[in-house]
């Protein structure tokens, strides 16, 4: 998947009185969200390569479907680690804030920690029940990238991106692996082919190190519940399961209709449509 | 005299499995196959590829000689393994072989890089490894070609356009992915960017190279000494004349054979 959009159909941006967006560029993958009046309209993902190129890639995207261009839109705001690089929004808001608002919304005032893990980093945020930030940590330098090294983990065993948490929880027993550094982990993972370790212990074991990881994060700045995890590793049934075992929490379960690697960029459109009301 | 004999070699290295059909010293033809999970399975594919590239058929070949991490795993009879060749000693008889004048090999592969000296008999003087931190090369240039949208040959070329010096972590790869990926969002042009990774390549490189009396010739091999960029990085470096060895990456397979020939 280098470029998606979803729409909509039972709304039309015509009739919309506000059309905001919220651009989201991650390390990896660029999403943007559309509201009309405050409810979801359009949404894009775009593999982030440049990440100016991408931004304009996920507006394109979404007006390639609607015929919606960037002249309709009354405001934008641009979030993530790219977000210097959106020459056509109308201010940046950090992805702290983005997630806490976007969490609140989707899954209720009852939220009080977020768990983004995305591409690049993973960030544990503290909110109140209005989808402030309280609090928030983020990764050390040592567990940068750490969604990203799962895909590169996933080219080296030769396994879907989404199919490889499922392999993971298909073995009853798993390696352990170095659960700081994730260039170790990697080494070690090739290093055990010689002794002849079975394939799927060694993605439980891969697996359940950066859940560890995950885990030594969260220890620090500590959880409140209720826990929403939300970004691409969010989708991984093992990263999930076994996340969940170490911390002694459940998280809330995921909306059917609602895509979690959204949630940010919808804080961000929900940021562009207050900034566009108090005008 | 001998009698001239059809043998493989096989190197089986952490990312990628290389074969090579050799006519006593003379090579014939190359195959190759990613190593995957399954490395015997790889190994199959890596020969038959050789074989079909040869038109030697497998009653043709006189037996096989193993190299590389995975040489043990291999070692069956199903593929006609007779013989396995530690992988300094294949890197530093294929590099001989391949350049007479040769003395020092510097193996660049997917998960370790590696240094090796020799005598004119490619018998080992020294070797070095590099540490732990810095596994990974191979595998992090292909990374970073991917997440720049590009493959590793673009990576080079683009890195060539390059106006202004940034840099990556000198340290872990991780870190010099994540630098990497921090320059691109903070609007760095992608040029600038790629040689700042090339650069970091060598540089580990290079800075395990530094623990070892390099005897000229100092050769490179491995599938990224193909980067002028990196091979003039290192170079540079070590302030020291470096030549790509012809083909880079198939040396631990030629130098298995040839040290089989000599036994």
């Amino acid at each position: 998947m280098t470029e998606k959009a979803s729409i909509h159909k039972q709304l039309d941006w015509k009739k919309a009185k506000v059309i905001v967006a919220g651009v989201d560029i991650g390390a990896v993958n660029s999403k943007a969200l559309i509201l009309l009046d405050g409810q979801p309209y359009a949404s894009s993902h775009v593999k982030t390569l440049i990440p100016k190129e991408s931004a304009f890639g996920t507006i394109n995207a979404i007006s390639d479907k609607t015929g919606l261009k960037l002249e309709n839109i009354h405001s934008i705001v641009a979030t993530g680690i790219g977000r210097s690089q959106v020459p056509f929004a109308e201010k940046t808001v950090s992805e702290i804030a983005c997630a806490a608002a976007g969490a609140v919304n989707i899954w209720g005032p009852s939220v009080r920690t977020v768990l983004d893990l995305g591409g690049q980093s993973c960030k544990i945020i503290h909110c109140t029940d209005r989808g402030r930030v309280n609090d928030f940590l983020w990764n050390d330098k040592c567990a940068a990238g750490l969604g990203r090294s799962m895909e590169s983990f996933a080219d080296l065993v030769q396994k879907d991106i989404d199919e490889i948490g499922n392999i993971a929880l298909q073995s009853e027993e798993l390696l352990r692996l170095s659960d700081f550094c994730s260039v170790f982990a990697l080494s070690e993972v090739l290093d055990s082919k010689i002794n002849r370790v079975p394939e799927e212990q060694v993605i439980a074991g891969y697996h359940h190190a950066v859940a560890m990881r995950i885990s030594t994060l969260v220890a620090r700045i500590g959880l409140k519940t209720d826990l929403v995890i939300i970004g691409g590793l969010a989708r991984n049934p093992a990263i999930i399961k076994w996340l969940e075992e170490i911390l002694g929490v459940r998280r809330l379960a995921p909306k059917p209709a609602w895509d979690s690697t959204l949630t940010v960029a919808l804080g961000a459109a929900m940021f562009a449509d207050s900034f566009h009301r108090r005008r | 005299m001998k009698k001239v004999k059809i043998q493989a070699g096989l190197d089986a290295g952490h990312i990628n499995t290389k074969a090579v059909i050799m006519n006593g010293r003379e090579v014939m033809g190359y195959g190759n196959a990613p190593t995957g999970f399954d490395i015997v399975g790889a190994a199959q594919s890596a020969l038959n590829n050789a074989m079909e590239n040869t038109g030697v058929s497998l009653e043709d070949l006189e037996g096989v000689v193993a190299t590389g991490i995975f040489k043990d795993i291999i070692d069956s009879p199903s593929l006609k393994v007779t013989g396995t060749v530690p992988e300094f000693k294949s890197g530093a008889k294929g590099a001989l072989f391949l350049n007479r004048d040769s003395r020092t090999i510097i193996d660049i592969g997917g998960n370790v890089h590696k240094a090796v000296s020799y005598d004119q008999n490619g018998d080992l003087l020294d070797v070095v490894q590099n540490d732990k931190c810095a596994d990974g090369l191979g595998i992090y240039y292909t990374t970073m070609a991917k997440a720049l949208g590009l493959n590793e040959q673009g990576l080079t070329k683009l890195a060539l356009k390059s106006t202004k010096k940034l840099s990556v972590a000198i340290q872990c790869g991780l870190s010099a992915e994540t630098d990497a990926i921090d320059l691109m969002c903070q609007g760095e042009e992608i040029a600038d960017v790629a040689a700042a990774v090339l650069r970091y390549i060598a540089e580990r490189v290079a800075d395990m190279s530094t623990y070892l009396s390099l005897t000229k010739e100092v050769v490179v091999a491995g599938g990224i000494a193909r980067s002028q960029v990196i091979i003039k990085h290192i170079s540079e470096l070590l302030n020291q004349d470096i030549s790509v060895i012809e083909p880079p990456e198939y040396v631990g397979a030629i130098g298995a054979v040839i040290s089989e020939e000599e036994e």
